[in-house]
């Protein structure tokens, strides 16, 4: 006997859990980037 | 060399390089997946599941060279004294320990209904892991020397011990008998028919160049950190001067 | 390393021959280390190996190698199969009952999980199936690699 799963399923779980840990880098990189830039900024003023 | 040490011209370059990494990486993956995706026809064995190999090889290869990275700019700190180096291996260790996880949950994903199960000790699989254990020992380890204001050089010293890890994940496949397959790409060689090859070389372009663009967004937020709390600790410590001594304010 | 061959070097230079040595010394201990868990380190037994140094009859083994072209016979119960696993020298017959994940199939790789009966047939109670290097649509089936180099290079030409 041997097994048969449908290969699609896998598919998609690997490509979202690849997308979503890619971008959500991606996002979160920029955004403390920008928090980190923008403390400078106030540090420099105040 | 010693041009770029100076954080106020770097980050002139890192500013011009951040957004047009970030935004090309981004689409340039997106086009690649979209490619690989629509052209690649079923494996002769693995059937639809071959897709995967379209994150899971960048994925894995970003990992590795992750760490490579942070070895070769450990090596720059501590022979150069380069300020900038231990900043770019810090920025490195986040991005490299998301690529090895994602390689390591996609492989997971794909060896269930290939291989017929979610995980083997095999060499390559368990040094996989090891360099996600890396990763996260050494980001635990700067983010903790950053807070005490320490030298990095304890860290550079493990991110060169730690660069042995990538020439064994790299030859597991070759020296012990695994699970894992072989390299299908060598020097110059390469047994992925181009049908998939050429798509997956396109997606490892797209996720290499956002790779670069987080490693720059992550050293000018580690600048930007950095300089925001030293200038914060020299007023803090100018006001408590003025305190101490009413009569000279 | 003496204090006069670094004597003369500027420190920037002895800190790069002294990592340099530690590198290689560190380097060297970790293949040197890698090099002797060969064995240990490695996931399976070849058939050759199983029939050179037979394991205990109870002792717990993995056994990996090719699935023999044409060996595949389901036995009658409907649940068992038996084949024959090969490395080029030698072959152990193996008898697994269970279901088979989706890749095992007549010459590919194969590791089986189980023990070496008195008999010598393997009776493995897992079966994982071994994925090769090569990734090749179901079109190009049964051609070698050198031919579909050939009809790439044609098409692109």
């Amino acid at each position: 006997m041997r097994e048969t799963l449908d290969m699609m399923d896998f598919v998609y779980a690997a490509y979202a859990i690849c997308l979503i840990g890619t971008l959500a880098l991606t996002v979160w990189s920029f955004a403390t980037m920008r928090a980190a830039e923008k403390r400078r900024e106030e540090s420099r003023r105040k | 060399m010693h041009g770029y040490a100076n954080p106020a011209r770097f980050l002139k370059i890192a500013r011009w390089f951040t957004m047009p990494l970030l935004v090309g990486g981004l689409i340039v993956t997106a086009a690649a997946l979209i490619w690989g995706w629509m052209s690649s026809p079923p494996d002769r064995l693995m059937g639809d599941s071959v897709k995967i190999l379209f994150v899971h090889l960048p994925a894995a290869w970003l990992g590795m060279g992750g760490w490579t990275a942070i070895a070769i700019a450990s090596l720059v700190e501590l022979v150069w004294r380069h300020p900038l180096a231990a900043i770019s291996a810090r920025a490195v260790a986040v991005p490299g320990a998301v690529f090895a996880f994602l390689c390591l949950a996609s492989g997971s994903i794909w060896g269930r209904p290939t291989w017929g199960t979610w995980w083997v000790w095999d060499g390559r699989l368990t040094s996989m892991l090891v360099l996600l254990f890396l990763y996260l020992g050494y980001i635990a380890l700067t983010n903790a020397l950053a807070r005490e204001g320490s030298s990095s050089r304890i860290a550079a010293i493990f991110g060169l011990v730690g660069a042995i890890n990538v020439p064994i994940i790299n030859r597991s496949v070759v020296w012990w008998n695994s699970l894992h397959q072989p390299p299908s790409i060598t020097m110059g060689n390469s047994a992925i028919d181009p049908v998939y090859l050429y798509p997956l070389l396109a997606c490892v372009l797209g996720f290499s160049l956002l790779f670069g663009g987080v490693v720059f967004a992550r050293m000018r937020a580690i600048l930007a950190d950095a300089q925001a709390e030293a200038r914060l600790r020299r007023k803090a410590q100018k006001a408590e001067l003025a305190q101490a001594t009413p009569g000279d304010a | 390393m003496t204090d006069s061959a670094t004597k003369g070097l500027k420190p920037k230079h002895q800190r790069l021959v002294l990592l340099s040595l530690a590198l290689v010394a560190l380097i060297g201990a970790g293949l040197l280390a890698a090099w002797a868990l060969r064995n240990q380190a490695s996931y399976f037994y070849l058939p050759s190996e199983i029939i050179s140094e037979a394991p205990a009859p109870d002792q717990g083994v993995r056994l990996g190698g090719m699935v023999e072209m044409g060996s595949i016979a389901e036995q009658p119960d409907g649940t068992t199969i038996r084949f024959i696993v090969e490395d080029g020298t030698a072959e152990v017959p193996v008898s697994f009952t269970g279901i088979a994940p989706a890749l095992f199939v007549e010459g590919s790789g194969v590791v089986a999980e189980g023990k070496m009966g008195a008999d010598g047939v393997f009776v493995a109670d897992n079966l994982l199936a071994k994925h090769d290097e090569n990734y090749m649509p179901k079109e190009l089936e049964g051609m070698t690699r050198e031919q579909v180099r050939q009809q790439v290079k044609a098409t692109l030409e």
